[in-house]
């Protein structure tokens, strides 16, 4: 088992999950300089994305903004 | 004001909002302080709606001047060109109420000077143009103002689609107003009628949080 609840939704990483924030935002092509990024409930810096260690079943909301205003 | 057409006092101002909004109300949004951080497409007219709705303190941020290429969109006028959108805003906001209780920061802000500026503030109003200054002012407030409100757009670009920009409460203090997608790009242009759509959305769920805040 290696899930992570991305979004709202379950998303099976066969085997093996990513060890960093900055590993999964990669590996889902997200540009991490416009996501805002919280695991189970709490915001994740930006500048802290690189050390912050994910961990099965955690629960991970990425919001990723575009430009225009 | 020299141009003023009636001699409007303060109490004229206040007593007509009263009437238009109930004690209740009024007594809320003066007793509130909401901060626009960006004066472009989306600020502009945050800052205007909110004004009107009778909002007592107001704080608009912006570093930028007034260029030929914002009047597309950009709540200014062809004799403002090469003012600083604050000065400009002013003025604006100031034909509107010239009492109106309102402080500006000609300033670009960093996660630094928004935790500084915004401190005390009810809700910040996100209506930066780039993504990453997006980002940028919604992870602060978010992870460092537990008091403070956010409420931040996105997906505001390009034409029709109107009842694609939704109003997202993600959680008790942030809210997010777009379609999420829709960004600048090749061909992708910002229109008045588009991004004001998003920045009313912007104001009118800072209108409903402030009213509904409790005490």
């Amino acid at each position: 088992m290696s899930k992570l609840k991305i979004n709202g939704k379950e998303k099976d990483f066969s085997g093996k999950i990513p060890s960093y924030l900055s590993d999964l935002l990669e590996m889902l092509e997200v540009d991490s300089a416009t996501v805002v990024a919280e695991v189970d409930g709490k915001i994740i810096e930006r500048s802290n994305f690189k050390t912050a260690k994910i961990q099965e079943g955690q629960s991970i909301e990425l919001i990723r903004f575009v430009g225009g205003g | 004001m020299s141009d003023l057409k009636y001699n409007l006092t303060a109490s004229n101002l206040s007593e007509i909002t009263r009437l238009n909004i109930g004690d209740k109300i009024y007594e809320k949004m003066q007793a509130s302080t909401v901060a626009v951080a960006g004066l472009g497409g989306l600020g502009s007219v945050v800052a205007t709606s909110l004004l009107r709705a009778g909002l007592g303190n107001l704080i608009v941020v912006d570093f930028d001047k007034v260029e030929l290429s914002n009047l597309n969109r950009q709540q200014y006028f062809t004799n403002q060109i090469g003012m600083y959108k604050t000065d400009a805003m002013l003025e604006n906001l100031k034909r509107i109420n010239p009492y109106a209780q309102i402080i500006a920061h000609t300033i670009k802000l960093d996660a630094r000077s928004v935790e500084e500026l915004f401190s005390d503030v009810d809700i910040v109003a996100e209506c930066f143009d780039a993504a990453k200054e997006k980002q940028m002012i919604v992870e602060t407030v978010l992870s460092r103002m537990p008091n403070v409100g956010i409420v931040s757009a996105s997906g505001v670009a390009g034409f029709g689609r109107s009842n694609m920009i939704e109003t997202k409460k993600i959680s008790p203090k942030f809210v997010l107003v777009g379609d999420s997608e829709s960004g600048i790009g090749e061909g992708v242009g910002l229109y008045a009628a588009r991004v004001g759509i998003g920045a009313n959305h912007q104001a009118n769920a800072i209108i409903e949080m402030l009213i509904e805040k409790k005490n």
